[in-house]
C-alpha cells in the first residue's frame, strides 16, 4: 500500500488535487464531505512534499559495477 | 589566314562551352586550400592544389552560408561548385558554393546514409517518442565527467531544483570506443531505473561529434525504457542521436532545463493547491453558518413565546384603545352633566323661593292639593331666608281661570 502510494507520481497526485478541488468548490458537496475532501487534499500535499524529497542531492557517480560514489 | 576573331569572341566561345557542359556546372573538387583571401567584400579567393597543379576558386559573398568553418592554407577541403570563365582574365577558375573539410565530408555522407536509413527503418517516428516526465526524482547524465557540459548540466540543474538526484556516468564522448562507452553508460543508467537521462557532450567538430552519429548508439537510445534527452554539441550540430532521442535539447544546459523541474514553481502550485482548499471550505463553512442563523432566527419567531408575547401586545393594544373610547364618552358625558347641572341650578326650588315662591310640607309632604290637608293639620313654609310654622284653619277649593284646582295659599 505505501509501495504503491510512493509509486504515484507528483503529476498524478496534482491532478488528483485539482479534482479534490473542484468538488470543494461544487456548491453541492456537504460539510461532512467538505472536511473530508480537505483533509484528503492535505495528505496529499503532504505526499508531495515527501515525493520532492526535499534534501539538498549531492551529484553522485555512477561505477561500472553499480555502485556510486560522490561527484 | 582563314579568319580572324576578336578576343571577346573566343572567350565567349569558350564561355559558352564551358556553361554548356554538364558536368562542370556541378562538381566536387579536392583539394588543398592555398593562397587563401578573405576580401573585405565579402569574397573568399583561394586556390585548390594538388600535387600536379592548382586551380583557381571563389566563393562570393552571397554563397558564404556554405561555408561553415574558418578556411586556411592547407586545409584538405571539398569544393561543391562550377567551373567558368573570367573573360577579363581570359582564365577560368571554380565558382565555390560549399565548402566541406575533406575528412569530415566522408562522414557526412555517411551521416546522410545513416540518418536516410534509420528514417526509413521508422526509429525516428513520433509514435516511438516517449514523452518526458514532468517531475522527476532522479536524472541520470552520460558524458565526460570533465567537460563544460556535465558543468551546465550540474548548475542549471541545481538552480533549477536542488532536490533532484543526479547521477553521472562518466563517458568518453570522442575518440576509440566512446560509442560503446556511451551505449554502457545508457544501459547502467537504464537499469538504475532513473527517470529520465541525457545523453550528450560539448560542442566539436564532426569527428569529435562522431560517437553519437553511430547506429550502435542510436539503436541503444531507440531501445532504452526510460526516455532519453539528446544534447550534443550547440544548436547547430545535429546528430543521429538527435534524431532517435525522445527528445531533442540544443545544449546540455537546454537539456537540464527541459529535464528538471523548477522548484519555486512546484512551491508555488502546492501553496495555491492549500489556498484554494482553505478558501473552499471557508466559504462553506461561512454559508454554512449563515443558514445557521437564518434557521435560529426562523425558530425564535416560532417560539410560543413570541406568540405570546404577539398576543399580549395585541391585548396591550386593545386596552388603550378601549380607554381611549372611554375617556372620549367620559368627556361627553362630563360635558352633558356640566349642561344639567346648568338647567338645574336654574331649575332649583332655592330659585323659585328667592323668587317669591314658598313651599309648604304637610304630614304627608309637599302639599299639591288641598285633598291632602286638613284643618289643623301642621304645616312648614319654606321661603328664601327660612321656614314658617303654621296650622291649616279651613281648605276651599279654587278654579283659577285656564287651569285646574290648584293649592291654596296661605293665609
Amino acid at each position: 500500500m505505501a509501495e504503491k502510494k510512493k509509486k504515484q507520481t507528483l503529476e498524478e497526485m496534482f491532478g488528483q488535487l485539482e479534482t479534490i478541488i473542484g468538488e470543494l468548490e461544487a456548491d453541492d458537496v456537504s460539510l461532512e464531505k467538505s472536511f473530508d475532501l480537505y483533509n484528503k487534499g492535505m495528505n496529499l500535499l503532504k505526499e508531495c512534499g515527501k515525493s520532492i524529497d526535499e534534501v539538498e542531492k549531492k551529484v553522485l557517480v555512477l561505477d561500472e559495477d553499480g555502485s556510486t560514489h560522490e561527484f | 589566314m582563314n579568319s580572324v576573331y576578336t578576343v571577346k569572341q573566343v572567350n565567349s566561345y569558350i564561355k559558352n562551352m564551358f556553361t554548356q557542359d554538364f558536368m562542370l556546372n556541378r562538381i566536387y573538387v579536392k583539394g588543398e586550400v592555398s593562397n587563401c583571401k578573405y576580401h573585405s567584400s565579402g569574397h573568399i579567393y583561394f586556390s585548390l592544389k594538388d600535387e600536379s597543379g592548382t586551380i583557381a576558386c571563389i566563393m562570393f559573398a552571397g554563397a558564404r552560408a556554405g561555408l561553415s568553418f574558418r578556411m586556411q592554407d592547407g586545409q584538405q577541403v571539398i569544393v561543391l561548385g562550377n567551373v567558368d570563365v573570367y573573360e577579363r582574365d581570359g582564365r577560368y577558375q571554380l565558382y565555390a558554393r560549399e565548402i566541406v573539410l575533406d575528412g569530415a565530408g566522408l562522414l557526412y555522407a555517411r551521416f546522410e546514409a545513416l540518418k536516410k536509413e534509420l528514417g526509413e527503418m521508422g526509429m525516428f517516428a513520433p509514435e516511438y517518442k516517449r514523452p518526458i516526465p514532468r517531475y522527476v526524482n532522479t536524472v541520470g547524465i552520460v558524458t565526460a565527467p570533465t567537460g563544460a557540459a556535465v558543468r551546465d548540466i550540474i548548475n542549471v540543474s541545481s538552480r533549477r531544483n536542488p532536490y533532484v538526484q543526479l547521477i553521472l556516468y562518466p563517458a568518453q564522448v570522442q575518440g576509440e570506443g566512446a560509442a560503446e562507452n556511451i551505449i554502457r553508460g545508457i544501459r547502467a543508467l537504464e537499469k538504475k531505473q532513473v527517470d529520465v537521462i541525457i545523453v550528450g557532450r560539448g560542442g566539436g567538430s564532426i569527428e569529435d561529434l562522431w560517437a553519437f552519429n553511430e547506429e550502435s548508439v542510436a539503436r541503444a537510445i531507440f531501445d532504452c525504457a526510460v526516455p532519453v534527452i539528446s544534447a550534443v554539441g550547440h544548436e547547430t550540430d545535429t546528430t543521429i542521436a538527435d534524431f532517435v532521442a525522445d527528445l531533442r535539447a540544443p545544449t546540455p544546459s537546454a537539456a537540464a532545463e527541459l529535464a528538471v523541474y523548477e522548484y519555486r514553481e512546484v512551491r508555488e502550485r502546492m501553496l495555491s493547491c492549500v489556498q484554494a482548499m482553505r478558501k473552499a471550505v471557508y466559504m462553506k463553512t461561512t454559508a454554512w453558518r449563515a443558514a445557521l442563523e437564518r434557521t435560529a432566527l426562523r425558530l425564535k419567531f416560532a417560539h410560543p413565546r413570541q406568540k405570546l408575547n404577539e398576543k399580549r401586545q395585541y391585548a396591550a393594544d386593545l386596552e388603550s384603545r378601549l380607554r381611549a373610547l372611554m375617556d372620549t364618552r367620559m368627556t361627553d358625558r362630563k360635558h352633558r352633566l356640566a349642561l344639567y347641572v346648568e338647567k338645574m341650578k336654574r331649575l332649583s326650588p332655592l330659585e323659585k323661593l328667592s323668587q317669591g315662591y314658598s313651599y309648604v310640607q304637610g304630614p304627608s309632604g309637599n302639599v299639591r292639593s288641598i285633598e291632602q290637608v286638613g284643618a289643623g293639620d301642621p304645616l312648614t313654609i319654606y321661603v328664601a331666608d327660612g321656614t314658617i310654622r303654621t296650622e291649616v284653619r279651613s281648605v276651599a277649593p279654587i278654579a283659577y281661570p285656564g287651569a285646574e284646582n290648584r293649592q291654596k295659599e296661605e293665609p
